[in-house]
C-alpha cells in the first residue's frame, strides 16, 4: 500500500514537530534534531523536507512574530494536520508488523550472542494521545 | 547596530528562492547567523552562512524557472480546456459545424498554398536561373501586344561577341517545319518504330548554361559532334533498356541512313521546368537550306543568354534592343527585298523592340507569348489564392457566428468566473484558448481531408502535387498556422463574450444572440455573397465551354479520323489513300498536315497582288498546301468559285483562299492572280472562313494551294459504328506500315482538347463552388437552428394563440432569406464585371446574359431555403407544449 509515503528523514522531521508541538519552526527544528539525533542537519535539507511534507498534506504552516534577531523575518510554525498523524500512526503499525514478524531466534543467530533483551522485545502498542 | 552576514550570499538566496519560502527561510538563516556569531564569532558564522545558502540550492527551494505565477496560470489553462472540450461535448452539432466547416476550409487552403508553392518554385531549380535570360521579340500591334520568342539563327552568337555581359548565348528550335516535335522513333538495331514526342534542336552551349545533369556521357561534349543526340533518362530506357547507349544509333522516320548518334543521356526534365523534351539534336553542321545558319530573314530559334551576375537586365536590355535592331535586323530585311523606308515604318509603327525575360520568370509570366510551350499564368495564381482565402473565411464566420450566438448559454459561465475574480483578460484567455483548440482540431482533420481529396485535386489541377509531410518546414508551419488562425477567429467572439457584465447575466436579463445581430447579418451576407460571386463564375465558363463546342466553327469536326505517322510510308502515301477510299465506311480521304486543330502545321507567308510586291504591303497569311480532296474531307464550305480539280492541270498554280483573305486584299478575288514567295497563284474558289485556331483568336487569312506533305491523314468516315470502321481502316494500315503501330485521333477530340484549360478552370470552380455553398450552408443550418431554440417560447405562444403553421414558417424563414437576396444584388455586379474580364481573352465569346444571374440567383436561394426550412418546419409543427412547459 503505498496511501501515505514517509522517507527516513521526513519521518524524523515529523516526529521532531510534534515533540516540539506549538514551537517548531526551521531553526529550532533543527536544533531539535541536531541534538537529539546527534547528527548535522543543513537548512536546505530540512526545508526541503518541510516543503515536501506541506505539498504532501501531512504538515501545516503558518507565519509566526517577526523578532529582532530574525532581521524582522517571521518565523513559519508548523504543525501536524490529522492526514499527518494517519501517515505516521501507518508508518509505525507498519513497523511493528515488520517487528513482530521476525522470529525470535532470528535475531539470536544474527547477533551471535545471548541478547537479554530480544527475548522480550516487545514494542508498546497503542499511541493514544 | 547589528552586523549583517555576508551580502552577495544573501542576493544570491534571494534570488534563487521561490517567493513563498524567502521569508521564512530568510528569518531562520539571520537568527543561526547570530548566534553562531555570538558564540564562535563572525569568520565561522559567515563561513556557515555561505555553506547554508549553497546547500539550500537544491530543486525543493529554488523557484521554478517561469515563476511562480505562471505556475497558476497552467492550472488555469488546463481548466479552459476542460471547460472548452465539456462544451464541445455537450454541443455536439454546433461544435461538428464549427470544426467540419473548418476543416474544410483548412484543406481547400492548405491544397491551393501546395499548387501554388508548386506553380512559382518553376524553374528555380537551373543553378544559374537568376542570369539566364529569354529573349522575346516584342510588337504592338491594332493595340495588341505580341510577343515572339523566335528569332533569326545568327542572332545568338551576333549579340554575344559584341556584348561582354553576356557569358553565352544558346538556341533551340522547336518547330515542326523543320521536324521538331513528334517522330517514329527506333533504335538502330530493333524493328518495330514507336511513336514519340518532344524532339528539338538544342546547342551545345544551351546544355552548358542550364547546366542539365547527365547520367551517361559528357557533358561538355554531348553534342559537339555531328548527328549528335541527347536523350532523357527515360528514352534511353525506353529505346536501350538496361544499358549505356552513348555511341549507338538512333534512327528517326525509318531514315537508317541517316542515324542519329547518341552524344549522351540527361536526367528527365522535372515537371516544374518549362522546358519539356526528351530528344535533343545538336545543331553542330546542321544548316535546314543553304546559308539558313546566316540568315536574317527567317526567324526561328528561341535564344537564350546567361548574363554576368549584377548585370541590370532592364538596362541592358534596352542597349541590346536597339543596337540588334539597328545593326541586323534592319540590313538583314533590305536584303530580303524590301525598302529602307518601309522596314524602319514598321519599327516605328509596331514598336518593334527586343525584351529579355528571366526564365523563373517564364512559367508565370508569358501571357500573349506565342511558342508552342504551356505555362501556367500568374492570374490563375492569384485566383486560387484568393478564393482558398475567401472559402477559410467563410469558415471561419461560420466560427465566429456560431460563438457569438452560442454566447447566451456560456453567459452565466463568465458572470460566475467574473464574480469570482477573473479579469477581463482572463475570460478573453480562456475563450482564445478555447478556439485555439477549435482550430487546431479542425487542422487535424482539415489534414486528414487534403490526403483523401489529394488525388483528385491532382486530376483537375493537372499536377502531381503531394504533401511534403517529411520537410522540416511543414509540421511547425501548420502548427503555428493553426494556432494564428485560432487566435484570429477568436478574437472578436472572446472579446464579446467577456464583456458582459457580471449582474445583468446572473439576474437573467441577458438576452443578447437571441435577435439577429447586425454584424452576424453582415457575416452571412459576406458569405452567401462570395458563394454566389462562384456560382455565377462557374455558370459563365461553363456557358463559353458549351459555345465554343457548339460554335459553327467553318468545317465539320465529326467523324473524322486523323491518322498521325504516315509520314513513314513516303511514296506510298497516295496507294494507302486510295486503298482507304474504297473502304465502305469511309467517305474521303485527304493527306495534309495543315489541319485546323492546335498542334498541327503552321506556316506565315506574305501575299501580294500581282505586280503590286514592291508597292503593297503584305497580307500576312497561312500557306497551305493541301491535296485535291481536303476542301471536301474537313467541309470547309466554298462561297464562291470552285473546288480543285485533279483533272484540270493548271489547277496546280490555283489557290483557293478564305474570306478574310479576299477582304484583305481588296474583295472580289474570284479569278485574279496573287503572288508570294513561291510564285504566282490563280484564286478559284473562295471559302468560309473556318476557325483553325482557338476562339481566342479571330480568323487570320489562310490560301490553300496542291502540294504534297503529308505526316497525317484525315479520313471523313460514314456516320454508323465506329469500331468497326477502325477495325477496317487497321486492317489497310497494317498491309502498308506492318513494322508501326496505328495511331489515331479524332478531330473533334482534338478539338476539344484545345479547350482542356477551360474545362479545367471549369472544373475547378464548381469544386470551389460547391465547397463554399457547403460551408456557408453549414454555417446558415447551424444559425437557423440555433434561432429556432431561441424564440422557442415566442414560437409556442404564437401557435397557441392561433398562428398557422404557414405563417411561423415564414416569420423564421424570411430572416435569413432577406440576407441571401441581399448578397444576390450585391454579388451580380461584381460577378459581372469578373467574367466579363474573364471572356475579354476570347475573340468569340458567348453573351454573360442575365439567365446566368436569373439561375444562380434562384438557385442560391433554393438552396438557402431548403437549409432553413429544415429546422423552420420542425419549429413551425412542434408541439407548443414543449416551448412553454418549462415555466
Amino acid at each position: 500500500m503505498k496511501k501515505y509515503q514517509l522517507g527516513e528523514f521526513e519521518e524524523v522531521v515529523m516526529l521532531t514537530v510534534g515533540v516540539l508541538y506549538g514551537e517548531a519552526y526551521g531553526v529550532s527544528i533543527k536544533k531539535e534534531i541536531e541534538s537529539r539525533l546527534k547528527r548535522g542537519v543543513s537548512v536546505g535539507a530540512l526545508q526541503t523536507a518541510l516543503r515536501r511534507l506541506e505539498d504532501k498534506g501531512y504538515l501545516k504552516s503558518h507565519e509566526g512574530e517577526a523578532t529582532e534577531e530574525r532581521a524582522g523575518r517571521p518565523k513559519k510554525y508548523f504543525t501536524i494536520t490529522a492526514y499527518g498523524k494517519k501517515a505516521m500512526e501507518y508508518t509505525r503499525s507498519t513497523r511493528e508488523e515488520l517487528w513482530n514478524a521476525i522470529p525470535k531466534v532470528a535475531l539470536k543467530v544474527v547477533t551471535g550472542f545471548r541478547l537479554p533483551v530480544a527475548d522480550n522485545l516487545q514494542l508498546e502498542t497503542g499511541n493514544n494521545e | 547596530m547589528k552586523e549583517v552576514p555576508p551580502y552577495l550570499p544573501l542576493r544570491f538566496f534571494r534570488w534563487f528562492c521561490h517567493p513563498k519560502l524567502r521569508d521564512s527561510i530568510e528569518g531562520d538563516l539571520m537568527e543561526m547567523y547570530e548566534e553562531t556569531k555570538a558564540t564562535k564569532g563572525k569568520t565561522k558564522a559567515d563561513t556557515k552562512f555561505i555553506l547554508d545558502v549553497l546547500l539550500l540550492f537544491r530543486p525543493g527551494i529554488i523557484r521554478p524557472a517561469e515563476g511562480h505565477q505562471q505556475l497558476n496560470n497552467y492550472g488555469m489553462l488546463k481548466n479552459y480546456l476542460t471547460i472548452s472540450w465539456r462544451s464541445l461535448l455537450k454541443q455536439k452539432m454546433y461544435s461538428f459545424i464549427k470544426i467540419g466547416g473548418f476543416a474544410i476550409g483548412v484543406a481547400a487552403c492548405l491544397l491551393i498554398a501546395l499548387f501554388i508553392k508548386d506553380e512559382l518554385s518553376y524553374d528555380k531549380h537551373y543553378t544559374n536561373h537568376k542570369q539566364l535570360y529569354r529573349a522575346l521579340g516584342v510588337i504592338t500591334e491594332n493595340g495588341d501586344i505580341k510577343k515572339g520568342v523566335a528569332f533569326p539563327a545568327p542572332m545568338a552568337s551576333a549579340i554575344k561577341e559584341v556584348f561582354p555581359e553576356i557569358l553565352n548565348a544558346g538556341r533551340y528550335n522547336n518547330s515542326e517545319l523543320f521536324g521538331a516535335g513528334a517522330q517514329e522513333v527506333r533504335a538502330a538495331d530493333a524493328e518495330d518504330n514507336a511513336y514519340d514526342e518532344g524532339f528539338v534542336y538544342f546547342d551545345q552551349s544551351l546544355i552548358d548554361m542550364f547546366q542539365l545533369k547527365f547520367v551517361h556521357g559528357n557533358p561538355q561534349k554531348a553534342l559537339s559532334q555531328p548527328g549528335a543526340i541527347v536523350i532523357t533518362k527515360r528514352k534511353a530506357d525506353k529505346y536501350f533498356p538496361n544499358q549505356d547507349p552513348v555511341g549507338k544509333a538512333l534512327v528517326v522516320n525509318n531514315k537508317a541512313d541517316k542515324p542519329y548518334t547518341i552524344g549522351g543521356v540527361i536526367e528527365d526534365f522535372k515537371s516544374t521546368s518549362h522546358l519539356q523534351f526528351d530528344f535533343l539534336i545538336g545543331m553542330e553542321g546542321l544548316e535546314f537550306w543553304n546559308g539558313e545558319q546566316k540568315t536574317w530573314g527567317a526567324s526561328n530559334y528561341a535564344t537564350y543568354f546567361l548574363l554576368e551576375e549584377g548585370t541590370d537586365a532592364k538596362s541592358f536590355e534596352a542597349k541590346v534592343s536597339s543596337e540588334v535592331i539597328e545593326k541586323y535586323f534592319i540590313p538583314g530585311m533590305i536584303s530580303g527585298g524590301q525598302s529602307e523606308t518601309e522596314v524602319r515604318k514598321f519599327f516605328k509603327d509596331k514598336q518593334a523592340h527586343l525584351e529579355l525575360q528571366r526564365v523563373d520568370d517564364i512559367h508565370l509570366f508569358s501571357e500573349s507569348v506565342a511558342d508552342n510551350l504551356s505555362y501556367g499564368d500568374i492570374r490563375i495564381v492569384w485566383l486560387f489564392g484568393g478564393v482558398a482565402l475567401f472559402i477559410l473565411l467563410i469558415a471561419a464566420i461560420n466560427f465566429i457566428n456560431l460563438s457569438t450566438a452560442k454566447s447566451a448559454n456560456r453567459a452565466k459561465e463568465v458572470g460566475l468566473r467574473k464574480v469570482v475574480g477573473s479579469l477581463r483578460g482572463n475570460i478573453i484567455n480562456q475563450f482564445l484558448s478555447e478556439s485555439v483548440m477549435f482550430s487546431v482540431l479542425s487542422f487535424v482533420l482539415g489534414l486528414a481531408i487534403a490526403v483523401v481529396m489529394l488525388q483528385y485535386f491532382n486530376s483537375i489541377s493537372g499536377k502531381t502535387i503531394f504533401i511534403p509531410w517529411g520537410e522540416w518546414w511543414f509540421a511547425p508551419s501548420v502548427l503555428g498556422l493553426s494556432i494564428v488562425v485560432g487566435i484570429i477567429a477568436g478574437i472578436y467572439p472572446s472579446f464579446y463574450l467577456s464583456s458582459f457584465k457580471p449582474i445583468q447575466v446572473l439576474k437573467g436579463t441577458l438576452t443578447q444572440g437571441a435577435k439577429s445581430s447586425p454584424l452576424r447579418s453582415t457575416l452571412v451576407i459576406f458569405q452567401f455573397t462570395i458563394s454566389i460571386i462562384l456560382l455565377i463564375g462557374t455558370m459563365v465558363i461553363q456557358k463559353q465551354m458549351n459555345f465554343i463546342l457548339n460554335k459553327k466553327i467553318g468545317f465539320d469536326k465529326e467523324q473524322v479520323l486523323l491518322l498521325q505517322g504516315t509520314g513513314t510510308l513516303g511514296t506510298q502515301v497516295g496507294a494507302f489513300a486510295n486503298e482507304l477510299r474504297e473502304a465502305p465506311q469511309v467517305v474521303e480521304v485527304t493527306t495534309g498536315d495543315y489541319l485546323p486543330v492546335r498542334g498541327s502545321k503552321r506556316n506565315g507567308n506574305g501575299f501580294w497582288n500581282e505586280g503590286r510586291k514592291n508597292t503593297d504591303p503584305a497580307v500576312s497569311s497561312q500557306f497551305w498546301r493541301v491535296d485535291p480532296y481536303y476542301v471536301n474531307t474537313l467541309g470547309l464550305k466554298i462561297v464562291e468559285g470552285r473546288d480543285f480539280n485533279r483533272d484540270i492541270a493548271s489547277d496546280s498554280s490555283a489557290i483557293i483562299i478564305n474570306q478574310n483573305m479576299a477582304k484583305e486584299l481588296g474583295g472580289n478575288m474570284l479569278g485574279k492572280r496573287i503572288t508570294n514567295y513561291a510564285g504566282l497563284w490563280t484564286v478559284i474558289g473562295v471559302v468560309e472562313d473556318f476557325h483553325y485556331e482557338s476562339l481566342r483568336e479571330d480568323i487570320r487569312p489562310v490560301g490553300l494551294a496542291l502540294g504534297t506533305e503529308a505526316s497525317v491523314l484525315a479520313v471523313k468516315l460514314k456516320a454508323g459504328d465506329m469500331s468497326e470502321s477502325i477495325q477496317a481502316i487497321t486492317t489497310v494500315w497494317d498491309k502498308f506500315s506492318p513494322h508501326q503501330p496505328i495511331r489515331y485521333s479524332f478531330l473533334d477530340d482534338r478539338y476539344a482538347a484545345m479547350y482542356n484549360d477551360v474545362q479545367r478552370m471549369g472544373k475547378i470552380f464548381t469544386s470551389f463552388s460547391i465547397l463554399a455553398i457547403v460551408v456557408a450552408c453549414l454555417g446558415l443550418f447551424a444559425l437557423s437552428a440555433f434561432m429556432v431554440e431561441q424564440r422557442s417560447k415566442e414560437i409556442s405562444v404564437r401557435l397557441v394563440l392561433g398562428a398557422s403553421v404557414n405563417s411561423v414558417f415564414q416569420l423564421l424563414t424570411w430572416d435569413f432569406l432577406r440576407l441571401v437576396l441581399i448578397s444576390i444584388v450585391i454579388a451580380a455586379p461584381i460577378s459581372w464585371y469578373m467574367m466579363s474580364r474573364w471572356l475579354e481573352d476570347y475573340a468569340y465569346r458567348t453573351d454573360i446574359g442575365w439567365d446566368v444571374f436569373v439561375i444562380s440567383g434562384i438557385t442560391s436561394v433554393l438552396i438557402a431555403l431548403i437549409t432553413i426550412s429544415f429546422q423552420s418546419i420542425k419549429a413551425a409543427v412542434m408541439s407548443p407544449v414543449k416551448g412553454l412547459r418549462s415555466e
